[in-house]
């Protein structure tokens, strides 16, 4: 027997904001920890010449430059205080852009971070559901070739989304994900465990999205915060502060009425010269997740509310999951932990069905009466690693190790192995 | 990030959250895996949050190691010198484990900074406990105490079934690895990095370290040592240390150093291998590029009215042509 199948598959989760990091068999993970690499280019960028000794000079430096860098949150820290770090992001809208970024990434997550020797054990990696197969193979490729894995396992966020409701109470494979990330927004509908792929619908709005207009609101108003810091306030403040409301007008005037409880005071240091300064923060706190619902505040090109686009997804899925999709709609992702945001979403979109299903009844005058369809949107705590969780649950089963790409067939076949996934093949 | 800490990220970081948060009761349950298969439970039950069990299983040791009760020895002296009170050694250990420790938050020093190291060193307990015997010697050393008679093969387990080994000396301790990899690919880099260290060694700026040797075949001072020990596939690394380097301080950094070798050697590989991609993908992109560059442009001589093929299909210029 492979002695890997005995210890616990690693779980990681790469997303675009944040990388969830752990162990299979348990509720939450080890670590999460921005996604992001500082890089140190000031080697790279000295002086060419073609003598030998600086050849050797050359070397060397390729080599510090191959050895000095940082992930997550130290990686922030050092592109902070001094300049010589450059911070790069490998993961931009759900999709790895820069790969040799990501492989440093994942280096550091496995040496430095979970401390575990990847010959030891089965990884699972997760990848959003347009993801191309090139970039499956890639994975594939530097999973196999540069760390030894003995197996690999690319799953899909939004099926493990579903799959982390699958020990609380039933095994319900079927429902739309609602996967609102840092940089990527999409509705996945999955019956039976297997993506209805021509249905995907995706919004270009995200979390990172929310954050800038919470920095443009803030900006507008006058607040005084030093504009190196504002994206990183803007961050903060739409993590701790930001809730959903129910009616933008009533909120304004709530606002109004009682600034003393709805204002709330920001206090930060200047990064350059350490003095402390504070900011108010107002209608940002409801106006931020509202883009969501009104995306029309924030962008210009997009004006479909969220709650649409999920209907409009439902409808294009076969007839006979409708109801099904509708009564098990699951969130999953940072950008979904404000405050009564899953309220405010089954209401707006019980008023869309709700109100479909009277003018089909009006059109049939009334003769038959069809039954009502229910509409639920699902919220869980641990909304924000969800896929991590899902894929923890997912590879702490014994099957799972039957389900991975291994390195024998990886040394047999190559990377092609990786291109499919077997959860688009249900549908077509 | 070339050196491999000693404690446990993860533990650390769950102490000081636990030490923190002293008040709010939690329940915790929590498995995993470090390299060199040490495993590591830690549990915290939600009525009694001020307690909290750590198990640790150790790699499966070969048979020339010497263990007791599935401890290598002088390791719960080393408990008992390094922690204190506030640990106490639950015997029997959980099911599956070889140590489960019960460590009593609320006996923790007050003083922020000694509260600080305290939690550093519980999290380092894989070093105390594995680096137990080789502290022992190396202190022996340090303080030259070293019995002259007792000239024999010391081994020390370090991966699952796999040991290294020790001669000491009154003046001197000779430490032998027998390097192994599974992979093809490994075992070359591995070698060859090896065959780099050494040399690295003899620059100038490193006249203090160790010395240190690498040979493909047994070392002499590994006589006597059982024949699965001396088959190694990317040679034998042995280093001398001597006195000054377990002079103070500088024990719990030597002992750490030379008991995860084996891991800092695969995680150097693992990386070298990583930056040879890079490498490669980057050639190949360039590669492309100049590929792409030394393509004709297919589509734009097509739309063009005045391309050559186009005007050459002109009446004038076939009638002009078919008459000379």
């Amino acid at each position: 027997m492979d002695p890997a199948t005995s210890r616990p598959a690693v779980v990681i989760d790469n997303g675009t904001g944040y990388t969830k990091m752990g162990f299979a068999g348990n509720v939450e993970p080890c670590f999460i920890v921005p996604t992001v690499v500082a890089v140190n280019e000031s080697f790279l960028n000295q002086s060419r010449s073609s003598s030998k000794a600086s050849w050797l000079a050359q070397h060397s430096a390729g080599v510090m430059a191959d050895l000095d860098f940082f992930i997550g949150d130290e990686a922030v820290a050092r592109s902070r205080s001094s300049t010589t770090y450059n911070l790069s992001y490998p993961i931009q809208h759900g999709q790895v852009e820069n790969w040799d970024a990501m492989e440093r990434f994942w280096q550091q997550c496995i040496f430095n971070y979970l401390r575990c020797d990847p010959e030891d054990h089965y990884f699972l990696l997760t990848e959003s559901p347009l993801t191309a197969p090139e970039s499956r193979e890639y994975t594939g490729e530097i999973m196999f070739e540069t760390f030894n894995v003995p197996g690999l396992y690319i799953g899909v966020n939004s099926v493990l989304a579903l799959a982390a409701g699958y020990t609380t109470s039933k095994c319900e494979m079927t429902g739309v994900v609602v996967d609102v990330g840092d940089g990527a927004t999409h509705v996945v509908p999955v019956a039976d465990g297997y993506v209805i792929g021509s249905s995907i619908k995706s919004v270009p709005i995200a979390g990172k999205d929310v954050t800038l207009f919470v920095q443009q609101l803030m900006r507008e108003r006058g607040e005084h915060v030093p504009p190196e810091d504002s994206f990183e306030v803007a961050r903060k403040v739409k993590e701790t502060y930001c809730y959903t409301c129910s009616d933008i007008v009533k909120e304004f005037n709530k606002h109004d009425k009682e600034p003393a409880k709805y204002v709330k005071q920001w206090r930060g240091i200047k990064p350059k010269t350490g003095a402390p300064y504070s900011c108010d923060i107002g209608y940002e706190r409801f106006l931020g997740p509202e883009v969501f619902f009104n995306p029309e505040i924030y962008s210009s090109e997009f004006s479909t509310p969220l709650p649409a686009v999920i209907d409009k997804c439902i409808q294009s899925a076969p007839i006979d999951t409708r109801r099904a999709l509708y009564k098990n709609i699951v969130l999953s992702g940072g950008s979904t932990m404000f405050k009564d945001f899953h309220r405010r979403l089954q209401r707006d979109l019980k008023k869309i069905v709700d109100a479909r299903v009277l003018a089909s009844e009006a059109r049939l005058g009334g003769e038959i009466k069809s039954q009502p369809v229910e509409v639920n949107v699902v919220s869980h705590p641990i909304q924000r690693f969800a896929v991590w969780f899902g894929g923890s649950v997912l590879a702490s089963t014994p099957e799972f190790f039957a389900a991975c790409h291994t390195k024998a067939e990886y040394e047999e076949y190559g990377a092609s192995i990786c291109r499919t996934n077997p959860v688009f093949k249900g549908m077509y | 990030m070339i050196l491999l800490q000693s404690h446990s990220r993860f533990l650390l970081q769950t102490l000081l959250n636990r030490v923190h948060n002293l008040d709010k009761a939690v329940e915790l349950d929590y498995n995993w895996v470090e390299f060199d298969d040490v495993r590591f439970h830690i549990q915290v039950s939600l009525k009694n949050s001020h307690v909290l069990l750590l198990s640790v299983s150790l790699p499966s040791p070969p048979a020339e190691a010497i263990f007791f009760n599935g401890l290598p020895f002088g390791a719960i002296e080393a408990i008992k010198a390094a922690y204190g009170v506030v640990v106490q050694i639950l015997d029997p250990p959980k099911d599956g484990f070889n140590l489960t420790l019960k460590l009593n938050l609320s006996k923790l020093p007050p003083d922020e900074e000694y509260r600080h190291a305290i939690l550093v060193k519980i999290a380092s307990v894989r070093e105390v406990v594995l680096g137990a015997p080789l502290r022992v010697i190396l202190k022996k050393l340090g303080s030259r105490a070293v019995a002259p008679n007792k000239d024999r093969l010391i081994a020390i387990v370090h991966r699952p079934n796999e040991s290294f080994f020790l001669v000491p000396k009154v003046e001197k301790v000779t430490v032998v690895y027998p390097m192994r990899f599974t992979d093809s690919i490994d075992i070359v880099l591995a070698t060859s990095f090896l065959q780099e260290f050494v040399e690295a060694r003899r620059t100038a700026g490193l006249n203090s370290a160790p010395s240190c040797l690498w040979s493909p075949s047994p070392p002499p001072e590994l006589e006597g040592a059982p024949a699965e020990a001396l088959s190694a596939n990317a040679g034998f690394v042995t280093f001398v240390i001597f006195p000054r380097h377990v002079e103070g301080k500088k024990l719990d950094h030597t002992v750490w150093s030379l008991s995860t070798f084996h891991a800092y050697v695969s995680y150097h590989v693992k990386c070298s291998e990583g930056f040879m991609h890079t490498r490669m993908r980057r050639r190949v992109e360039s590669l492309i590029q100049a590929l792409d560059r030394a393509k004709p442009n297919v589509e734009n001589s097509k739309k063009t009215p005045q391309s050559r093929s186009f005007k050459r299909l002109s009446l004038n210029e076939a009638r002009t042509n078919s008459k000379s």
